[in-house]
């Protein structure tokens, strides 16, 4: 009965409830919107409980800075940009993990990235998906990510993304050639 | 859904002119899919209002630290203020040597009564 009454709020209803305290809205804005965030997290992180902590804070982040949204965007953009932003500085970090700690570096963590991938896949959909995901550099995995998986056009990428369009553009072909070998490899 | 359809919705994503928007659902269609486990939103909500509890306590025990400080403080010097006046009014001043009851002992009085001779 609670649920559905929550179901029928619009986002800046949530929004406003969650801001005065109440944890049945800011439940359904976690409810709503955690299979986009999956999506955005484990793609370009790879189906593993890494995923899921940063899936976490993302809500986490979210819940603190819901006073600072003033309802300009959509919400599901604002959520997006928390993501994406989470998901790169959890890639940087580890970046800077392996390159300080392991011996071959990049290498290594590629295999940490490409284990993570394939953890949990019983599909060849599915695994033929995370190996042209993880085979792409970060910054064009985000860029097919935001396409494939979330279905924004090129210019909400590059609003989620803050990049300018033209650089959207250019890494989408740029990204489209990676793409082709790491394709041409797989079959 | 055959491999070589999965590898040209993956292109097509990349193609800046191709609408993406129903590119998830057929790839969803043959399995492809990511959400995160079991129990996610609980443990999202019970660390978010667990530690909002938490907080809410701590800024509690800081308020009424305040306020206990503020109450010694006026208290403190209440008495400080009423010992003065008391000092003014016994000895008609506020010397140092009144402030210490000092003000009617010769030196001599001073040693007899140290020594208790």
């Amino acid at each position: 009965m609670v649920k559905e009454l929550y179901s029928n709020l619009d986002e800046s209803q949530l929004v406003k409830a969650s801001i005065e305290g109440d944890k049945n809205a800011f439940t359904q804005i976690v409810d709503r919107y955690q299979n986009m965030v999956a999506r955005t997290v484990k793609g370009m992180l790879g189906d593993s409980v890494f995923a899921e902590d940063i899936g976490q804070e993302v809500f986490i982040k979210l819940y603190y800075s819901l006073s600072e949204f003033r309802g300009e965007a959509k919400l599901s953009t604002y959520i997006q940009k928390i993501a994406v932003n989470l998901t790169l500085n959890e890639i940087k970090r580890r970046k800077r993990f392996f390159s300080m700690f392991a011996q071959k570096g990049n290498a290594e963590m590629h295999e940490f990235e490409v284990a993570d991938h394939d953890h949990e896949t019983r599909n060849d959909a599915k695994e033929l998906v995370n190996k042209a995901l993880i085979g792409l550099e970060p910054k064009f995995r985000i860029i097919l990510t935001m396409r494939m998986l979330q279905g924004y056009s090129t210019k909400e990428t590059a609003e989620i993304l803050n990049l300018p369009l033209g650089t959207v553009l250019s890494r989408l072909s740029r990204a489209q050639e990676q793409l082709r070998d790491i394709l041409n490899k797989l079959s | 859904m055959k491999p070589i359809r999965i590898k040209e919705l993956i292109t097509e994503s990349l193609s800046s002119e191709k609408d993406t928007s129903g590119i998830m659902s057929e790839l969803e269609e043959s399995g492809v899919n990511y959400s995160f486990g079991n129990g996610f939103r609980d443990k999202v909500i019970d660390k978010i209002y667990s530690a909002s509890l938490t907080v809410h306590r701590e800024v509690d025990m800081v308020k009424s630290m305040n306020t206990v400080f503020y109450r010694i403080a006026l208290t403190g010097a209440a008495a400080i203020i009423i010992m003065l006046i008391s000092i003014f009014l016994t000895e008609g001043s506020l010397s140092i040597n009144s402030v210490f009851g000092l003000s009617d002992n010769y030196n001599e009085s001073i040693v007899c009564m140290l020594t208790g001779n």
